[in-house]
C-alpha cells in the first residue's frame, strides 16, 4: 500500500479514513487477520489468504466502535456495583449479558487472577 | 439466525493467558492489539472520574483481538468457498453480517464506501504528479460570455 505523503491527504475529503491516524496499527492488525484467515484456510484448501490494502483500515475503525461498545456495557456493570473502576468482572457481565457476544465467553473465563491492580 | 458456526476457529489471543512478562497477564504480546490504543479508546468513551483496572484493559485487548480473529476466520471461508484470494473490506462486512453482528455490518459498509471514494481521488491526485491539474472556468467568465456573443455563438 502507497504511503501517503503528510499533506495529500487534505483534498480527499476522508483524511481520517484514508491517511490516518489511525485508532489502531495496521500493521498490527494484519498480522491478527493472517494468523487467523491462514488458521481458517488450513482446514480447507491450505493457501494462505492475502488481505487487501482495505481490511486493516475497516477493522481499525470496526474494533474502535467494537471497543467502545464493550467498555459502556462492562460501565453499566460497574455502576450497577456502585464503584467508579471497571473490572475484568464488569466485562465478563458485558458479555454474558449480550448475545452477539457470545464468541466471547471463553475470551472472558480463562483468566482466573484476583483483579485488585489499579491504574 | 442462530448463534454463529465456528467450526475451525481457533481463539486468536489463546496464549496471552500464560505469559506472565512485562507485569500484566499479557506481557509484551505481539499477536493482541497493543493495550495502550486500546486503553485510550476505552478512556474516551468512559466519564472523567471513571478508572480503568489494569486486568480489565487486558481483557478488552484479548476480546478485541478476537474480535478480529473472529470475523476474518469467517470472511476466509467465505473466500474459500467464491474460489477468491484475497480477503477486501466486502468480505468483512458480509462476514460481520453473517455472524450476527449487523450495526457493525452497517456502519462499516459505509465507512469502506467513504474509503474506497477518497482513494479514488487521491489516485487521481497521483496520476497527475508533476503536471498541474487545469480546470476551465472560461465559460463562468463574463468576458469571455460577451466575446462569444459577439462572433455570434452562444
Amino acid at each position: 500500500m502507497r504511503q501517503a505523503r503528510p499533506y495529500s491527504g487534505m483534498f480527499c475529503g476522508g483524511v481520517s479514513a484514508r491517511t490516518g491516524p489511525h485508532a489502531l496499527p495496521l500493521a498490527r492488525i494484519k498480522k491478527i487477520m493472517k494468523r487467523s484467515a491462514g488458521e481458517a484456510a488450513a482446514a480447507g484448501d491450505g493457501g494462505a489468504r492475502m488481505i487487501s490494502g482495505e481490511a486493516p483500515v475497516v477493522f481499525s475503525k470496526a474494533c474502535e466502535l467494537f471497543i467502545a461498545e464493550l467498555t459502556r456495557r462492562a460501565w453499566a456493570a460497574t455502576l450497577e456495583g456502585k464503584r467508579r473502576t471497571v473490572h475484568r468482572e464488569d466485562v465478563a457481565d458485558a458479555v454474558r449479558n449480550t448475545d452477539l457476544f457470545d464468541f466471547l465467553v471463553d475470551v472472558v473465563t480463562t483468566h482466573n487472577v484476583d483483579d485488585g491492580a489499579t491504574d | 439466525m442462530g448463534s454463529p458456526q465456528h467450526v475451525s476457529h481457533v481463539r486468536a489471543s489463546s496464549s496471552a493467558s500464560t505469559d506472565v512478562d512485562g507485569g500484566g497477564l499479557n506481557g509484551n504480546q505481539d499477536n493482541l492489539l497493543p493495550i495502550a490504543n486500546v486503553g485510550r479508546i476505552m478512556k474516551d468513551v468512559l466519564p472523567p472520574q471513571a478508572k480503568i483496572s489494569k486486568h480489565a484493559k487486558e481483557i478488552i485487548q484479548e476480546c478485541a483481538t478476537e474480535f478480529v480473529g473472529f470475523v476474518t476466520g469467517e470472511a476466509s471461508e467465505r473466500c474459500h468457498q467464491e474460489r477468491r484470494k484475497t480477503i477486501n473490506g466486502d468480505d468483512i462486512c458480509h462476514a460481520m453480517r453473517s455472524l450476527g453482528l449487523d450495526h457493525y455490518a452497517d456502519a462499516m459498509r459505509g465507512y469502506l464506501r467513504r474509503y474506497r471514494e477518497s482513494e479514488e481521488v487521491a489516485a487521481a491526485l497521483n496520476n497527475n504528479n508533476g503536471r498541474e491539474i487545469q480546470i476551465d472556468v472560461r465559460d463562468e467568465l463574463s468576458i469571455f460570455r460577451s466575446n462569444e456573443q459577439r462572433q455570434g455563438r452562444n
